[in-house]
């Protein structure tokens, strides 16, 4: 199957000199559809910076970012923005739900810029997926931690993207919602076969991934197995 | 657009106070508008109404009709067609047997000449002694055959015509004939031909010879230098541009600020490609909304204001410049906003994953 997202020989580095740092060195990477891929690494070990290149929000310093082929570094700031707005979902840290619209007009907005018609059917469908129900008119500061998470996620798979990058979207919630939420993801991922790309820092959550990748000091691993992500630490 | 708008009903409370300080300066700016034109219209609607092209002054009154002293025989170094003697006096007029003093302008011109009002009620000015008044002056309870008195002048005047509303010099018109006015400002003394006057008003016309001393000015020339006229339209225009620049300051602030409160989001949207464009797009919308209101309320409170504004108060409302002054508000506040495009410009979606 062909990869959705492929990382070639990517390295980071920030400054110069003897104060630069490798946030990412040679990192290899490759996720296909219906994957749920963790990447699991410490504080400041490159993991949100491996997500901003691989968002396309910044550029590596050298190797290859290709999303279905197409290479990201080589594309202009406005074609980034445009083919994250096409092909790419966002999960953020602590929601990244818009404060002033509800949650039908979370969806209705990517619509408008779109120049499209709300696709209601489909948004009626994420939310029952995600047993969001009767929550369309609300605001999400009357949201819990847990149905602003989902709500992002149906979000994020809202126009069929072509990958989902979540940002330990769990960040803010506790452990039994977390669970939840990465639950809901991995199901995502199989029964819609969906690229999900998920980074956190916390290991009880990687259990059902497909694949996890291990990032230390900015060089990245596959971990085969997942217990040897126990024995790593 | 849209997420401006909805934006909008969410803090309607921040949203409607911003529109109420826009209304406030919107009705300062009309009410401006509004006496300027007033004031305007007071000193030079009898001006506009002669319909003339060029003012004749002495050249040693420094372009100021009442300092212009010249004879009516200073018309044969005028050449051309509607060619009118005028004479000015500022003074006041008293019914006899009434103490009730009306300030007014007088002004002499012969019975036939282009300048004398088109009658509305009763007759024209055919004999020395008799005046027309102007409609605001018989508003104030003159009217057509009250036998009247100017300033501490004895002579008995007759009204025998009224025309429509005229000022100037911010005081109703009256007009008679020269030798009625000169009678008058003699006060007492015995008149001698030929007769002072203060300019000659006329259409089409050129110098054609200068024994008088004589000075060509445009009307528009002439009107920019009557007493206050222009002190009073500096004063009051310069005013409203302060304004226009003020609610370019404040929504350039407002929104500035809104926009710093919001850039952690505005960042988010950035990661979600939701650029620049769609951005400012949303904040210059707000912009347009709140000023569109703003000064759609100012306006129809200004002409509230206009249909109750006491006789005696200069208000006078041109529709045109209202609204030239209600597109400038409109487009000051859009530029304002607009001030918030580089800050918006700058943000970096990567501070938004952390
Ligand atoms: N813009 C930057 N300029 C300089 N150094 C940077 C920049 N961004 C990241 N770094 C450095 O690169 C390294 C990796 O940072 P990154 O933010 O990717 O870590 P992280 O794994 O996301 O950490 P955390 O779990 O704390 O979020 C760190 O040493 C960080 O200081
Ligand atoms: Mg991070």
């Amino acid at each position: 199957m062909a990869n959705v997202m492929e990382l070639v020989n990517v390295s980071k580095r920030f400054g110069s000199g003897h104060t630069a740092v490798n946030a990412l060195s040679d990192v290899n990477f490759e996720i296909q559809q219906g994957q749920f891929v963790s990447i699991i690494g410490p504080s400041g070990s490159g993991k949100s910076t491996f997500l901003t290149i691989a968002a396309g929000l910044q550029t590596p310093t050298s190797g290859k970012v290709l999303l279905n082929g197409t290479d990201l570094a080589t594309q202009s700031e406005k074609q980034r923005l445009q083919y994250r707005f096409d092909h790419v979902g966002f999960i953020l840290q602590s929601s990244n739900l818009i404060p002033y619209l509800t949650v039908s007009e979370q969806f209705k907005l990517i619509d408008r810029l779109a120049h499209q018609k709300f696709q209601e059917k489909e948004m009626r469908q994420l939310l029952d997926r995600l047993d969001l129900k009767n929550l369309d008119d609300a605001y999400p500061n009357a949201l819990s931690g847990g149905e602003r998470q989902r709500v992002a996620i149906a979000k994020a798979l809202y126009h069929e993207p072509d990958i989902i990058l979540a940002d330990e979207p769990t960040a803010s919630l506790d452990s039994t919602r977390s669970f939840d939420v990465v639950d809901r993801l991995v199901s995502e991922a199989h029964d819609l076969n969906k690229a999900i790309i998920m980074v956190t820092h916390d290991e009880r959550l990687i259990t059902k991934s497909d694949v996890v990748y291990q990032i230390d000091d900015g060089k990245m691993q596959k971990l085969e197995n997942k217990e040897t992500v126990e024995s790593h630490n | 657009m849209y997420l401006g708008l909805k934006e909008m009903r969410y803090e309607k409370l921040r949203y409607s106070l911003l529109t109420g300080v826009m209304v406030l300066i919107a009705l300062v700016v009309f009410i401006l508008a509004g006496l300027a034109g007033g004031l305007s219209q007071g000193n030079r609607l009898a001006v506009d109404q002669w319909q003339a092209k060029y003012v004749y002054l002495n050249k040693d009154a420094n372009k100021n009709i009442m300092a212009s002293q010249l004879t009516t025989d200073a018309t044969n170094d005028v050449k051309g067609k509607q060619v009118a003697n005028i004479a000015l006096d500022s003074t006041v007029v008293r019914k006899i047997g009434s103490n009730n003093k009306i300030d007014i302008s007088a002004l002499g011109t012969a019975n036939n000449s282009f300048i004398m009002p088109k009658v509305t009620s009763g007759h024209k000015v055919q004999r020395d002694n008799q005046i027309i008044i102007s409609q605001n002056l018989k508003d104030q309870g003159i009217k057509i055959g009250d036998k009247v008195r100017l300033g501490s002048n004895d002579t008995k005047l007759t009204v025998v015509g009224s025309y429509g509303k005229s000022t100037y010099s911010i005081a109703p018109t009256m007009y008679m004939n020269l030798a009625t006015l000169a009678k008058i400002k003699a006060a007492g003394t015995p008149v001698t031909k030929p007769l002072g006057i203060n300019a000659i008003i006329t259409k089409d016309s050129q110098l054609s010879g200068n024994k008088h001393n004589l000075q060509r000015l445009p009307i528009n020339d002439f009107i920019q230098n009557l007493p206050g006229y222009s002190a009073e339209q500096t004063t009051l225009n310069t005013m409203i541009y302060f304004l226009f620049a003020m609610s370019l300051a404040i929504i350039g602030i407002f929104m500035y600020v809104l926009t710093l409160q919001k850039q952690s989001l505005f960042g988010v949207l950035k990661v979600e490609g939701i650029g620049t464009r769609h951005i400012l797009a949303s904040v210059v919308t707000q912009a347009a909304v709140m000023s569109v209101i703003s000064v759609a309320i100012g306006l129809l409170i200004t002409i509230g204001i206009g249909a109750i504004a006491p006789t005696g108060m200069p208000f006078a409302l041109n529709y045109p410049q209202l609204g030239i002054y209600a597109i400038s508000l409109i487009l000051a506040s859009i530029l304002g906003s607009l001030l918030s495009w580089r800050t918006i410009a700058k943000i970096n979606p990567v501070t938004a994953i952390k």
